[in-house]
């Protein structure tokens, strides 16, 4: 059922089997798999509507680099569903590399496995209407051809796919499965607002709740879950001083370090040789109706041999403010992107602004190419606009065999890189966050040796040239700075308190009862968006809490989830 | 034991009389529209004179009645007025349907309170419930089961139609309105628990309700998809609830029309695609879960595994469409 906090009595203490905090990717699959398992849960959800202007301002922030990192309000969504009211649909798991300790990557390695996530990947899949847990294009695909034509390498792979999601708004979809579920409550409006442990430190007594109408309780549960997103979660916990002085589980100093996103950018010019049919730049639709997209990624053993982050690449189109592309598709969105939404239009936007001779260039370009704008609006119109599976993105025809990468790369866990708190409260009194996103150089030479090898292998197979310029790389990785809405490892999970937040169930070291979802427990970020993987860690930590909370109840109980 | 199967030519029926002989039961199928047999009886269950004939020399009559209102209900109450009447017929065994639960939704078992009505379809199941009800208490015992969507290898209703409803491109993965329960139930299923249930101990007087659906059925969407990809109807289609009401409530009454129509004239209506029910598109978004754990306990049910079933049915419908291709090309030969 779906009640608003401000109907709660005031003051009163609301008892739970398990409350988590925030309805988003992580908490709405973790509540609805713990349904039907004789366990009472409590969903706690700060927005009371999608795009709840209100509550929303309670995110906003500082940060430390404004051209390194975006606002803290953008990117993420308070109210029913969270940020996936915002979300581009982009799945695909970790590689089974990223759960390793690499030692050549300090602060590696997870605490569990790929194979032990894997069921959860596959269950995460359907939750986030991504279709097959298939991700080979080899089995996904099978008859369409392949990336590159004859193309063969061991070093650099292109079969990898990603899928898309809808994208799938889980506070739409799932809405209905949490009214009718009679074990989960779920309060609208309510924004948690302290952890309160109890005064030995070990567990925790009880979450302050209050309303932005004035209303104020508490819940006191057997388990407490933070699905609150890797900022919020760290603020949470940091802002929760009054029993540990450094913040809950912050013993050690760890909660908000290691803040991870990825680095990306378009890079370069890449030549596929002969005709445009030896290239399938776009995206493919699987049989289960999910679109596909191939990648090129490097072989696992060869990020070993040469010490690699992991990282991915995808044909794009060439540099849009550029009005040498002589697209009119391209300038066309390149002007309108005043019509686009901020967290989506914000890689049309130079760091400059367009002097008249371009903006004219531009015009020109839309004006000289009238049939192919014209045929790109129909369709997006027909298979975006009006679609329920929503085209991901643009793509363009391929006329000339010329392309940029689109590179998107894990970074180097680093303890400097970090969020806190600052002096300045909002409405309800807790400290706003300052985010301070660095990244390192060797983050960016890992992207070079990545692209050279790629380079490398086009020229050997003779199936195109890859040219890129490495005293640019920088400036083009970081023209937008941190990939926007991958908030990771402010909580990360580990074996030693003294790295880490969480523990292998993702509970914090030394809480008895309180736990983590999401990103923020992600110890690396591999090359992957975050989504698969936040829904899979919750879908296994409700599997836990079951088990913890309610050894008795056999599995076959289960009928919701 | 001999049982007398009243719809014995229906889906379950004509399986269930097998499935008895099979099981060493001397059962007898009855239907309105059957040339009289041996083991066969004409009956329409409202004829009173009929009934009372066939149900004088049986143990236990087990009703797999379909059709429209009347003949649910008051085939019903005519049966248990008869059967009270006799000496001998002392056990009823009723085929309900999960319809019974109305408007209901969460996971439902058998003491539930039913919600609002839908239709005529759980109106008439109730009323027929209801006389199955009165039967027990005058002396006999009964047994009701509620099956949700019974399939199975010759599912029209719920293969052969999705089937051809997926290849047209008119069902498909449909989000929000594609979450509700399927509770599909083999057909297998249903006919082991209509035996246990002529076996099952019973007191005078006494009636058991047993909910049918197979513990591992998914939601609809799931069974859409998987359906889809097995009789490779694919890629498999998004559909919003916008396009499925316009099929349902415009093309639907248009398409139900036409196809009556050229069955008056003769003319193979068959032909013209079958139209989708508002009905089914409510059915397709209810939130309603049967549980099926007394039957699993009390009937000593072994459900049959989702995937070995949804692999049955697709293979039968592949093989109903290539028949169907060989029929119309002798056809077009022949012409």
């Amino acid at each position: 059922m779906i009640e608003s906090a401000n109907a709660v009595p005031r003051g009163t203490v609301l008892a739970a089997d398990v409350c988590v905090v925030g309805a988003g990717a992580a908490g709405i699959p973790l509540a609805l798999s713990l349904s039907g398992r004789g366990l009472s849960v409590l969903l706690l959800e700060a927005g009371e509507r999608t795009r709840d202007g209100k509550a929303q301002a309670h995110y906003e922030g500082e940060v430390a680099d404004e051209r390194l990192h975006s606002p803290l309000h953008r990117y993420r969504l308070r109210g029913l569903g969270g940020s996936t009211s915002l979300w581009g649909g982009r799945c695909m798991p970790f590689d089974p590399i990223d759960f390793e300790a690499r030692p050549w990557v300090p602060d590696s390695g997870w605490p569990i496995s790929y194979e032990g996530l894997l069921p959860y990947y596959a269950r995460a899949n359907t939750w986030a209407e991504a279709g097959r847990f298939a991700y080979d294009a080899r089995t996904a695909l099978p008859g369409v051809p392949p990336l590159f034509a004859e193309f063969d390498s061991d070093i650099v792979r292109t079969e990898g796919l990603e899928r898309f999601s809808c994208p799938t708004d889980f506070g739409v979809r799932y809405r209905k499965r949490l009214e009718v579920a009679p074990d989960v409550r779920v309060l609208a409006g309510a924004h948690c607002t302290a952890i309160r442990l109890e005064p030995d430190g070990d567990s925790v007594r009880a979450l302050d709740v209050a309303t932005l109408a004035g209303n104020r309780f508490q819940v006191a549960a057997r388990a407490v879950v933070l699905a609150t997103g890797g900022l919020e979660t760290a603020r949470l916990l940091l802002h929760s001083d009054d029993v540990s002085p450094r913040g809950v589980g912050n013993a050690h100093d760890v909660v908000g370090r290691y803040y991870q996103c990825h680095i990306a950018g378009n890079v370069g010019t890449l030549t596929v040789f002969g005709t445009t049919a030896n290239v399938r730049h776009g995206y493919e639709m699987a049989a289960d109706g999910v679109y596909c997209r191939r990648r090129i990624t490097i072989a696992a053993e060869q990020q070993r041999r040469h010490g690699l982050l992991n990282a991915v690449a995808r044909l794009h189109f060439p540099k849009i403010t550029d009005p040498a592309h002589r697209s009119g598709v391209l300038s066309g969105l390149l002007l309108a992107k005043g019509l686009i939404s901020y967290e989506y239009g914000k890689r049309l936007r130079d760091t400059r602004p367009l002097t008249a001779q371009e903006w004219l260039r531009h015009v020109l370009n839309v004006v000289r190419d009238p049939g192919d704008t014209a045929a790109f609006l129909a369709h997006w119109l027909r298979h975006r606009t009006l679609a329920q599976r929503k085209f991901p993105s643009v793509i363009l025809r391929n006329r000339s065999n010329r392309f940029s990468l689109e590179v998107q790369g894990e970074q180097q866990p680093m303890a400097g890189s970090r969020v806190q708190l600052t002096p300045s409260v909002d409405a309800l009194g807790m400290r706003r966050l300052r985010v301070d996103w660095r990244y390192g150089r060797g983050d960016i030479e890992s992207i070079a040796r990545t692209l050279d090898l790629v380079a490398a292998e086009l020229a050997r197979t003779g199936v195109g040239r890859f040219e890129y310029d490495p005293a640019t790389l920088e400036q083009d990785l970081m023209r937008y700075g941190a990939y926007g809405g991958h908030h990771i490892g402010t909580a990360r999970m580990g074996t030693d308190p003294r790295t880490s937040v969480v523990d292998a169930d993702c509970k914090l070291h030394g809480v008895d009862n309180l736990y983590v979802a999401g990103s923020a427990v992600f110890p690396t970020s591999s090359q992957a968006n975050p989504t698969l993987t936040i829904v899979a860690l919750s879908l296994r930590l409700a599997d836990r809490l079951a088990r913890r909370l309610q050894p008795r109840r056999a599995a076959a109980e289960e009928v919701f989830a | 034991m001999k049982v007398l199967v009243l719809g014995g030519r229906g889906y379950i029926g004509s399986n269930l009389v097998a499935m008895l002989r099979g099981a060493g039961i001397e059962a007898t199928s009855a239907s309105p529209r059957t040339k009289p047999a041996p083991g066969q009886l004409r009956i329409d269950t409202r004829d009173r004179s009929a009934l009372q004939a066939a149900l004088h020399d049986v143990d236990a009559v087990v009703n797999c009645v379909a059709g429209d209102g009347a003949a649910i209900a008051e085939g019903a109450r005519v049966l248990a007025d008869t059967a009270r009447a006799t000496t001998r017929c002392r056990r009823l065994v009723h085929l309900s349907s999960m319809s019974v639960y109305g408007a209901v939704e969460g996971c439902v078992h058998e003491r539930v309170p039913p919600g609002p009505l839908l239709g005529w379809y759980d109106k008439a199941k109730r009323a027929a419930e209801q006389h199955v009800a009165a039967f027990a208490h005058g002396g006999g015992q009964a047994v009701v089961l509620r099956p949700g969507c019974v399939w199975g290898a010759e599912s029209e209703l719920w293969v052969g139609r999705m089937g051809r409803w997926l290849r047209a491109g008119r069902l498909g993965d449909l989000g929000i309105a594609g979450d509700g329960w399927s509770n599909l139930v083999h057909v297998d299923d249903v006919c082991v628990a209509a035996l246990r249930a002529l076996e099952l101990p019973l007191g005078r007087g006494e009636v058991r309700t047993f909910n049918l659906a197979g513990p591992d059925s998914p939601r609809w969407n799931e069974y859409f998809i998987d359906l889809a990809l097995a009789i490779e109807a694919t890629p498999v289609r998004r559909l919003s609830p916008r396009r499925l009401q316009l099929d349902a409530r415009l093309a639907g009454p248009a398409l139900y029309l036409l196809r009556k129509g050229l069955q008056r004239l003769g003319r193979g209506g068959r032909r013209v695609p079958e139209p989708i029910t508002p009905g089914l598109v409510g059915l397709w978004q209810r939130h309603l879960r049967l549980d099926p754990r007394a039957a699993t306990r009390e009937l000593r049910m072994d459900w049959t595994p989702y995937p070995a079933a949804l692999q049955e049915a697709a293979a039968w419908f592949v093989e109903q469409e290539s028949l169907a291709r060989v029929s119309a090309r002798a056809a077009a030969t022949a012409g």
